[in-house]
């Protein structure tokens, strides 16, 4: 091993102040083996540490649960489609694909892949992974993103056929990383769930060596790689929870790449020679859901009135520190068909109450407020801000500020209205999904429009791009006039690196390694 | 000695099932088990579905029964997180916990002990008034902080030790003395006042009026009178120590059961929480139990009395 560990050396030397605290000098010539650079390793290829505010939950990626644990699996499996950095659908394990009938997809699969034990990939092994999971005695946590296949038809060895139970325009979506990691029949018959659950075997870029919860989980790289071995030869990821002690440990040089940086931090770091911040739009689109079921908000003049009411650029700058993005809909920047010519309503706290006294309410209204703490996204700040907006416009919302464990059953029992924030990530880049589920009438969201939900049904029947984006440019418009919610923005997800690594943070929040390199290494 | 070690058994055994029936109704007030887990833009007909297929919708005393029926057996489940079973993932990382707080420990009892009898034996002075001061600040600065404060001046600004992570020795130091610090304040109060008394007492004045040399009356005569209540209070502080280790373990990543715990806690893992608290219950009612044990052993008066 040609990387040293930097701390044994201090140690030596250090020996005194150790001592001093009652604890045995000699001890520090221990190993240390927590502690890692990049630097070069015996086979040439850079090794790299990461520090990350998670840990999947397991690598059976039909187990799947949370967001981190779904944008983690593509670093050891591959699916038949990818994406690109820019969101396009571009070949996986699967070269071409073409839509046979409106229920039929067939791909024609990469040949000479195998799996990180020597397994060959064919038809068989995705018409293995898709039966497992649509199996009912998989339990898979990720049925309802791939419900809509009904069965996978070998035709020979490299093509197969996905048939749908109904017409699915993000079939493509579906099979791809999130959701659609390929396993191996013949490993999996060998170890069984428990087995790829932490021990994988993909055809990814990285093999998973070693696992141990909480402590570190080793890649290799994958020399074997369809696409080519990856820069770097090994990826140690550190789960490291507490943020402070995570951005210390990059300080530190202990870890050359961080996720989730607090937006607070950033100038800080930025500031700091040797480490540079790389930001991007999260498809986390934020918003607040009025209940338009009752006075007042049944009233489209009260429901524009909150949006002018509310100045969430001030609050991207406040809060965000300008690392956030304003958006006029529900649509994210990055979502099919996303409409930049809509503009957002813009800060009127005038128009606000010019509105609200046309409609009848001169005299303002008052309304509960519903908020949350202790989410993957902190919405607190946010909705104390916006409450505190609304109030000067003469829409007295009164906060009601609930722990996430607390809130969940007041949603979902539909008590968090008229008002409450929420926000929601759109995983398919397809806004027909995401608005679907905003109109869905349940849980709190009883904002529907009928006009809205039929370009969803239209947008959803239509496998054309530029159709569809039409569709959505008319939905933008009618999501902004008739506003049903109040727009906020999407954050960006920040991340640190030392400043000799190259990495891109993506818009669709995989945690994606292979495109990791060093600086004039590898 | 005999009966007194049976009582205090059975007694064990009811706080541990007390604690678990704790356990399972604090589980449920935190709200609906099956909205909490399910990811939070499921559709309310997706929790539904999720809240019959887990028993989520039986009536609590129904679940309470299926639950203790398991308990006792062990069985919490399986983690909803891992799809382990919660026990052994549990007890896989007591190691870890234990390297951190009987370090903590061994620690804060080196520490105490010199600067107790030290500021004792120069009551009123310079040197007493530093120490009770040091002590205040130790028992006052909360864990959390200090350690923040550690890794940014020993880890990021001096490079001197890991900032995180379990390996080495050097790993255990700055965790070990951010639960030590708190528990060393207290002893060193303790054992400060416990000096002071039996220095006081008559049997001090007897062995000086033998000629008997100051080091010895205070090594042989004073100390060890005076560390019998020590004993007691290690043995109470054990849990205020796993209490410190949940939030130390956190900010270190120290990979135990409290990071463990709250990782389950934040997840709303309820197997694991369950079977986490059962077993730090356990352990601390076993430390006592020890202790109590042991304090028998040590000064006769305690068995005498009980009998």
């Amino acid at each position: 091993m040609a990387k040293k560990a930097p701390h044994q050396e201090f140690s030596l030397t250090r020996r005194g102040f150790v001592a001093g605290s009652g604890l045995a000098a000699g001890g520090l010539l221990a190993v240390n083996n927590g502690l890692s650079l990049s630097a070069l390793a015996q086979d040439g290829g850079a090794e790299v540490t990461v520090g990350m505010n998670n840990e999947p939950n397991t690598f059976d990626p039909h187990l799947a649960i949370g967001r981190h644990t779904e944008t983690f699996l593509g670093n050891v499996y591959d699916s038949l489609v990818k994406t690109s950095v820019d969101g396009e659908l571009i070949p996986g394990l699967a070269t071409e694909w073409e839509q046979v009938d409106e229920l039929t997809w067939q791909f024609k699969l990469r040949e000479g892949v195998t799996f990180h034990n020597g397994e060959p990939f064919n038809a068989d092994a995705v018409k293995f992974t898709f039966e497992r999971v649509l199996d009912p005695a998989t339990e898979a946590t990720t049925i309802n993103l791939v419900g809509t296949i009904d069965h996978v038809d070998v035709v020979d060895e490299y093509t197969v056929n996905i048939v749908t139970s109904q017409p699915d325009i993000v079939l493509l979506v579906r099979v791809s990383e999130l959701y659609g990691p390929i396993l191996p029949p013949g490993y999996f018959a060998e170890v069984g769930a428990e087995g790829i659950a932490t021990a994988p075997v993909g055809t990814g870029p990285f093999k998973l060596t070693e696992w141990a919860k909480n402590e570190r989980i080793v890649l290799d790289a994958n020399p074997d790689y369809w696409g080519g071995p990856p820069a770097v030869s090994r990826v140690t990821v550190r789960p490291i929870l507490e943020d402070s002690t995570r951005i210390s440990a990059l300080l530190a040089g202990e870890v050359d790449l961080i996720n989730v940086v607090p937006y607070a931090r950033i100038p800080e770091l930025e500031g700091n020679g040797d480490i540079k911040v790389s930001t991007v739009p999260s498809p986390r689109v934020f918003f607040v859901a009025i209940d338009p079921r009752d006075v007042p908000f049944e009233d489209v003049r009260v429901r524009q009135a909150l949006n002018y009411a509310v100045d969430a650029d001030a609050i991207i700058q406040s809060l965000y520190l300008g690392h956030a993005t304003r958006l006029a809909t529900a649509f994210d920047v990055a979502a099919v068909g996303f409409d930049p010519s809509i503009e957002p309503y813009p800060y009127d706290p005038d128009m606000a109450r010019q509105l609200l006294t046309d409609a009848g309410y001169p005299d303002g209204i008052d309304a509960n407020f519903y908020a949350f703490t202790g989410s993957i996204a902190d919405h607190s700040q946010a909705a104390e801000a916006i409450v505190a907006y609304l109030n000067e416009a003469g829409i007295r919302a009164q906060m009601n500020m609930l722990e996430f464990g607390a809130f969940g059953p007041v949603r979902v029992g539909n008590e968090a209205i008229p008002l409450f924030i929420y926000s929601i990530g759109n995983w398919s880049r397809e806004p027909a999904l995401t608005v679907s589920w905003m109109m869905q009438g349940d849980g709190s969201l009883f904002y529907q429009n009928q006009q809205i939900l039929d370009l969803i049904d239209q947008a959803l029947a239509t496998f054309d791009v530029e159709e569809r984006s039409a569709i959505y440019s008319e939905m933008q418009q009618l999501l902004k006039d008739d506003a049903g919610f109040i727009y906020l923005f999407q954050a960006d997800a920040v991340f640190a690196m030392r400043s000799n690594i190259e990495f891109e943070p993506r818009p669709d929040e995989l945690f994606y390694l292979y495109p990791l390199s060093v600086a004039g290494e590898g | 000695m005999a009966s007194y070690i049976i009582r205090r058994l059975v007694t064990s055994i009811f706080v541990v099932v007390g604690v678990s029936a704790v356990v399972f109704c604090l589980t449920f007030l935190s709200g609906d088990p099956a909205v909490l887990m399910m990811p939070p833009n499921s559709t309310a007909e997706e929790i539904r579905a999720f809240r019959e297929q887990q028993g989520y919708d039986d009536p609590i005393l129904v679940q309470y029964a299926r639950y203790m029926q398991r308990a006792v057996q062990g069985d919490f489940g399986d983690s909803i997180i891992h799809g382990q079973a919660a026990l052994p993932l549990i007890v896989n990382r007591l190691p870890a916990t234990l390297e951190l707080t009987v370090a903590s420990m061994i620690l804060a009892i080196c520490l105490a002990i010199p600067l107790g009898v030290f500021s004792a034996l120069r009551r009123g002075t310079i040197f007493d008034l530093g120490g009770m001061l040091v002590a205040l600040i130790g028992q006052s600065v909360p864990s959390f902080w200090l350690a923040i404060m550690m890794i940014y001046l020993f880890s990021v600004t001096w490079g001197l030790l890991p900032t995180s992570g379990r390996g080495g020795l050097t790993h255990l130091i700055l965790p070990a003395i951010a639960i030590a610090v708190g528990l060393m304040a207290l002893l060193t109060r303790l054992v400060r006042s416990t000096m002071l008394e039996v220095l006081g007492e008559d049997y001090i004045r007897t062995a000086r009026a033998k000629g008997i040399r100051e080091m010895l009356v205070v090594s042989r005569h004073a100390l060890r009178n005076a560390l019998i209540p020590l004993v007691t209070v290690i043995g109470l502080q054990f849990g205020y120590i796993l209490g410190s280790a949940v939030v130390v373990e956190t900010v270190f990543t120290w990979p135990g059961v409290g990071l463990f715990t709250i990782q389950a806690i934040t997840n709303r893992d309820y197997p694991v929480v369950q079977a986490s608290v059962f077993v730090l219950a356990t352990a601390v009612v076993m430390i006592n139990l020890i202790v109590d044990l042991v304090y028998g052993f040590l000064d006769p008066r305690i068995r005498v009395g009980t009998n």
